[in-house]
């Protein structure tokens, strides 16, 4: 900001400079000082005002500021004599764009420039606060204008031209223009050429793109051949556009001559063969565009096209293919380069598709990569999309040939350590879901790779212990396979041994993000959250991967009762998310600027990517939800939030619109555990079956549609707890007053908004209401499941709510006033609050999905019900003098007060019986605890069952030799104990009972305040 | 198995197993779409079969007259690609287009004092030590200045040593 200087309104740049400096410096109480002064000479200079806006604005005083700025603009828009200068303009723009009023700054530079047409610097400004409002129409025309204006020829005067290019190119790629707009920007852009020339690379490249989408191919190549190809200097670059060019205009052959020149210069350069192979095939899927592919998850591999080529011509065009790779091969010696080695399997792979394949090729393809790059980490991922091909019986023979290879090579120890775990892991691969081994087989391969992890350690000893050590992996592939065992003999054992070896390896090198992820989710499947999230922290996830892996820890945070935690992941990731939307216009401008045409496009497009962000919507409906879980227990502070929320109006429009929004996905999901592909699913809450977790395609289209409904429930919530609340008090008073009027807006709002949400259940509302009248019968309805139970409820909640002041639906039983839906409610409540406590094991690493649904029965429908009756029974007392109540009145609102109290009553029992289990929990000493879960792994004789490596893993520690694995490991394993990681699950999971139990008593305390209340009465 | 390319705005939400290195820093976004906007030649991805990230470079060109330099702000590698000389292959992109595009005279880069391996590693690359800065990391670690002189330098004077450390209010640029 300090370069800001100069002659603003008059006022001489001496006077203005230590405010600027204040300001930069943060001393605004100072910056204000100086202001003020300066005021109190020019009163009505309108660059005075501005600056004293900003100061206040800065100051965190928006009210003040935006009337000070106000204020200016006025005086600016008044004074015809006063200069517009763009000092003042853009210090306004400020003031307004950190007000949230870019509509404002856009005004005064439309009038500045309506005033001084000919003004490039005030134009530029104008062009800038249409970026701003992602106004592509009117960036355009701005553009247009200065284009014209400005007279000299160059590069200055194509820059403005492609500003506008850009912006036309905006409207049809983000915004609602038409394809045929293209035309103009490519008339545009030829008339532009033929009198001026091309002088910037990134001119060319937007040139090119838009010729490209109305598949103009032969004139954008005609282009790069000519005399502007010479712009682009990357020369690959230029060989990349000019292969996929001819490849999408259909001339197969240039194009693969070109890719086939390309890795001649690059040779390892995988993506180029596949283009060359592709166009010896024509196979034209390849260049399919990015609404086909989403460009954050690409396929893995090409997928088998039928390809239109005879026989005949398929054979000689993987001949062509196959001679090029050996070529390729022969000039490399380099043997760091897998692309020619690769692309052997490549070529047997697409014979495969074609029906045309020889496994044994494939397989000996495989074997050399294997005695080239086996002791590569990266080698089971570069093979696996190859070994798919292949039946059941071909992969045991190709694990045989692999296996006796392995055996044959002789290499260094680091190298035949590597190898070793590139054979473990593509057994893995190949034997797929591991059911059709033995237990005992699994526990054999776990064995040995702990053993082999312990012997390999002295390798790492003098590596520095921020780098990656030798055999890393071996202890995320135990952890694997000691999952899969739990999940087929439901021995927790299991876990709790996955977890040991997983901490023993943290303990060793504390770096390691793939221990930390799978540590997280195995602590989360046991209920430790809060163990959960202290390694999720220790991740360090910011900025931008948030994004990407934040879904490791977020939906569990979400039903758990660490609030505070929850709340603080969510600040930090709206806040990001937020704090881009605000500055990406800016940094486009930046792209624009600095004439980087190609990253202005990219720029938008990201913006919108992340505005349709699924994990967005998710966290911004939650957050609000957190905030109405959390003040629940006091109306009044309940009725604050609401306000806050414009009661519920705002998430009810984005109820309404998220069906029609295309939602993006932008997590990371390759980074998860084989056993929850993605956060909706987890094996091993199911029965065991055979899965295949690897290659992993996750169905995008399947998760977005049931997403959206998720958020469409979610965002109906608010509304339905305001309207909810503002339903009870009408009933109550309409009791009270006997002929006073029920709001009907509300009961008939309400009413609606239960008929969406019965949909959203799959049902009309008449059916939704036959579901619940069913349960008073006690019996469990065969459409009420553990995934849906909480949204029946939180419907029933509200459901009733209506009732109580709609005549629609329900008479009072026989029982006084009481609903009888107020009856079913508390029935279900307690049923099913008492279940989750009854069939909850007091067992330490016992599965946590029980306990979830338990505490999101409590902190949700019971919450929302909660609110219900104490917006009842504050309306049975209202505030200032009482009325004197008819008899009539009088016994009516006693019928309610009854009903009230047995509510009450009724839930109070349920939550004492809740913090009772919790306390019985609790009393268990911790020794017995420990002894428990040590139990779980002690074999004792046993020959069968967990604990195998656990028992290794003690022998080592025990008899470790410190000059063997020098310093710091063995110091570092001496402070290390298996009875501290017990301990550490056991505290964790306690902490969120803790946490579970102040909710419980909070609201206790709640029921018990409103039975004193009722007494009163 | 390397095909290297601009980075995009895409890749940030693909670099999560890059970026998952505690070594790697991950930077707010107006850091990385600023080096987008001003340098997108020197911003490069590395990515191999089954579209995986294996690594990046991030890094400018700035300075005048003789200063007239690229400069390396980060290079990164996912664990599952070391031992590849993937950062060495980035590297001589970013050099390559200093010296030929830009007419740089050389390319420099700061590393942790402490970080040896890869003092080592740029050592390898033809990297000299050219000046210790004082308090560079946060405030307290020393940072090394390390430079490379391009063929524009032809008598290699921007990487003569400077004979005392210098602190970090003393550097021409950021």
């Amino acid at each position: 900001m300090a370069s800001k200087f100069g002659l603003a309104g008059g006022i001489p740049e001496r006077k203005v400079r230590p405010i600027w400096d204040a300001i930069d410096s943060r001393q605004f109480k100072n910056a204000l000082k100086h202001v003020s002064t300066l005021l109190a000479k020019h009163p009505n200079s309108p660059y005075a005002l501005a600056l004293k806006a900003l100061v206040l604005e800065r100051m965190g005083k928006p009210d003040e500021a935006l009337s000070v700025a106000l204020n200016a603009k006025e005086l600016l828009y008044a004074n015809d004599s006063l200069l517009m200068d763009d000092l003042t303009l853009s210090t306004l723009q400020i003031v307004f764009q950190r007000l949230d009023h870019l509509d404002l700054a856009t005004g005064c530079y439309e009038h500045a420039c309506s005033k001084f047409p000919s003004n490039l610097e005030l134009m530029m400004g104008l062009f800038n606060c249409y970026v701003r409002e992602y106004s592509f129409v009117k960036q355009q025309q701005t553009a247009i204008k200065m284009y014209k204006h400005y007279q000299q020829v160059g590069e200055e005067k194509e820059r403005f031209l492609l500003w506008a290019v850009c912006s036309i190119q905006l409207q049809v790629l983000c915004g609602s223009g038409e394809d045929k707009l293209l035309f103009l920007a490519e008339g545009l852009l030829k008339k532009h050429v033929a009198s001026h020339s091309l002088h910037e690379p990134e001119a060319l490249m937007i040139y090119i793109s838009i010729l490209e989408r109305q598949a103009k191919f032969g004139d954008a190549l005609e282009i790069l051949s000519g005399k502007l190809g010479s712009l682009l200097q990357i020369e690959v670059d230029k060989l990349r556009m000019q292969g996929r060019l001819l490849a999408r205009a259909g001339d197969y052959t240039a194009a693969a001559d070109i890719f086939h020149k390309i890795l001649e210069s690059c040779p390892d350069d995988w993506e180029s063969f596949l283009h060359y192979l592709g166009c010896l095939l024509e196979d034209e899927s390849i260049w399919c565009d990015e609404t086909v592919n989403d460009p954050v998850h690409p396929p893995k591999f090409v997928n088998d096209q039928v390809s239109h080529l005879t026989d005949e011509q398929f054979d000689g065009q993987i001949s062509i293919a196959s001679a090029c790779v050996q070529k390729l091969q022969a000039d490399t010696i380099n043997n760091l380069i897998r692309c020619p080695y690769l692309a052997t399997i490549e070529i047997e792979r697409r014979k495969h598709l074609r029906g045309k394949g020889n496994d044994d090729n494939l397989m000996d393809g495989v074997v050399q990569y294997f005695c080239r790059f086996g002791h590569l980490a990266c080698f089971t991922s570069d093979v696996e999309m190859f070994v798919e091909v292949l039946t059941t019986d071909k992969k045991a023979e190709l694990l045989e040939k692999l296996m006796k290879t392995r055996d044959s090579l002789s290499a260094p120890l680091t190298k035949t350590l590597g190898l070793s775990i590139s054979f473990f892991k593509i057994k893995q691969l190949l034997l797929g879901d591991m059911s059709k081994s033995s237990a005992s087989d699994l526990e054999v391969s776990c064995v040995q790779m702990f053993e082999m992890y312990c012997k390999n350690l002295p390798l790492s000893k003098d590596m520095d212990p921020q780098e990656s050590m030798h055999g890393e992996e071996l202890l995320s592939m135990i952890c694997n396979i000691l999952v899969q065992l739990f999940w087929r003999t439901q021995n927790v054992g299991y876990l709790v041994e996955a977890i040991m070896v997983l901490e023993f390896g943290l303990a060793i090198q504390r770096y390691v993000s793939q221990y930390k992820i799978l540590l997280l989710h195995l602590y989360s499947h046991c209920g430790a959250l809060s163990v959960a999230h202290e390694w999720y922290k220790s991740l360090e996830v910011k900025n931008i991967l948030m994004e990407s892996i934040l879904h490791h820890i977020l939906p569990q945070m979400l039903v758990s009762p660490l609030w505070t935690e929850l709340n603080n992941l969510l600040k930090d990731y709206l806040k990001f998310m937020d704090d881009h939307f605000r500055e990406s216009a800016d940094l486009t401008f930046l792209a624009y600027r600095h004439r980087n045409y190609s990253k202005v496009i990219e720029f938008v497009q990201f913006k919108d990517r992340l505005q349709h962000s699924s994990q967005y919507l998710v966290a911004r409906v939650e957050t609000s939800i957190l905030q109405l879980k959390q003040n629940a227990d006091n109306i009044e502070e309940e009725e604050g939030v609401l306000q806050s929320l414009k009661c519920g109006i705002q998430f009810l429009e984005l109820s309404k619109e998220v069906g029609s929004k295309s939602l993006t996905f932008n997590e990371d999901l390759q980074s998860r555990p084989w056993w929850t592909p993605t956060s909706e699913k987890n094996y091993l809450l199911g029965p065991f079956e055979g899965i295949s977790y690897y290659p992993r395609e996750i169905l995008t289209k399947d998760r977005e549609t049931s997403l959206k409904r998720v958020i469409e429930k979610k965002s109906l919530l608010p509304r339905m707890i305001y309207l909810s609340i503002q339903s009870a008090s009408a009933s109550i008073k309409e009791h009270v007053e006997v002929n006073g009027s029920v709001t009907p807006d509300i009961i008939s709002e309400l009413k609606l908004l239960l008929e969406c949400y019965a949909q959203l259940l799959g049902f009309s509302l008449t059916e939704a209401i036959e579901v619940v009248m069913g349960f008073s019968n006690g019996e469990r309805s065969c459409v009420v499941s553990d995934s849906n139970l909480i949204d029946w409820l939180n419907f029933t909640v509200f459901l009733n709510a209506w009732s109580l002041s709609s005549h629609e639906l329900v008479q009072p039983d026989g029982n006084g006033c009481r609903p009888r839906i107020w009856n079913i409610l508390d029935s279900m409540l307690e049923k099913y609050i008492l279940e989750k406590v009854r069939f909850q094991e007091p067992q330490l690493c016992s599965p946590w999905s029980g306990m979830e649904l338990l505490m999101q029965l409590v902190t949700e429908p019971l919450a929302w019900h909660g609110l219900v009756i104490q917006s009842c029974l504050r309306s049975c007392f209202p505030s200032g003098k009482k009325k004197k109540k008819s008899g009539l009145a009088y016994q009516s609102s006693m019928n309610l007060t009854k009903a009230i109290t047995d509510s009450v009553v009724h839930l109070s029992h349920v939550l004492e019986d809740v913090l009772t289990w919790i306390t019985e929990w609790n009393k268990r000493p911790e020794d017995e605890h420990l002894e428990n879960i040590l139990l779980l792994l002690r074999k004792d004789g046993h020959n069968d069952g967990p604990g195998e490596v656990f028992h290794i893993l003690e022998t080592f520690i025990s008899s470790m030799n410190d000059a063997e694995l020098g310093d710091r490991i063995s110091q570092s394993l001496k402070s290390w104990s298996p009875a501290d990681v017990f301990r550490k699950m056991m505290t964790g999971k306690l902490k969120v009972l803790t946490e579970f139990s102040a909710i419980c008593e909070s609201k206790l305390k709640l029921f018990n305040s409103m039975k004193q209340q009722i007494a009163q009465l | 198995m390397t095909t290297i390319r601009r980075f995009c705005c895409n890749d940030l939400l693909r670099f999560a197993a890059v970026n998952l290195d505690h070594l790697t820093e991950t930077f707010n976004m107006s850091f990385y779409m600023t080096y987008l906007a001003r340098w997108p030649d020197y911003f490069h991805v590395a990515e191999g079969p089954g579209n995986r990230i294996m690594g990046y470079i991030m890094g400018k060109v700035e300075g005048q007259g003789e200063s007239w330099h690229g400069h390396v702000t980060a290079v990164t590698v996912a664990p599952e690609y070391r031992r590849q000389q993937l950062a060495k292959k980035l590297m001589n992109l970013l050099e390559d287009i200093s010296d030929n595009i830009d007419k740089a005279f050389f390319v420099d880069l700061f590393v942790r004092a402490s970080n040896a391996p890869a003092i080592k590693m740029y050592e390898k690359l033809g990297y000299v030590i050219y000046r210790r800065v004082l308090r560079y990391y946060s405030g307290e670690e020393d940072g090394l200045d390390m430079r490379k002189a391009l063929s524009r330098d032809v008598e290699k004077k921007s990487i003569i040593p400077l004979k005392r450390p210098v602190t970090p209010d003393e550097l021409e640029y950021d």
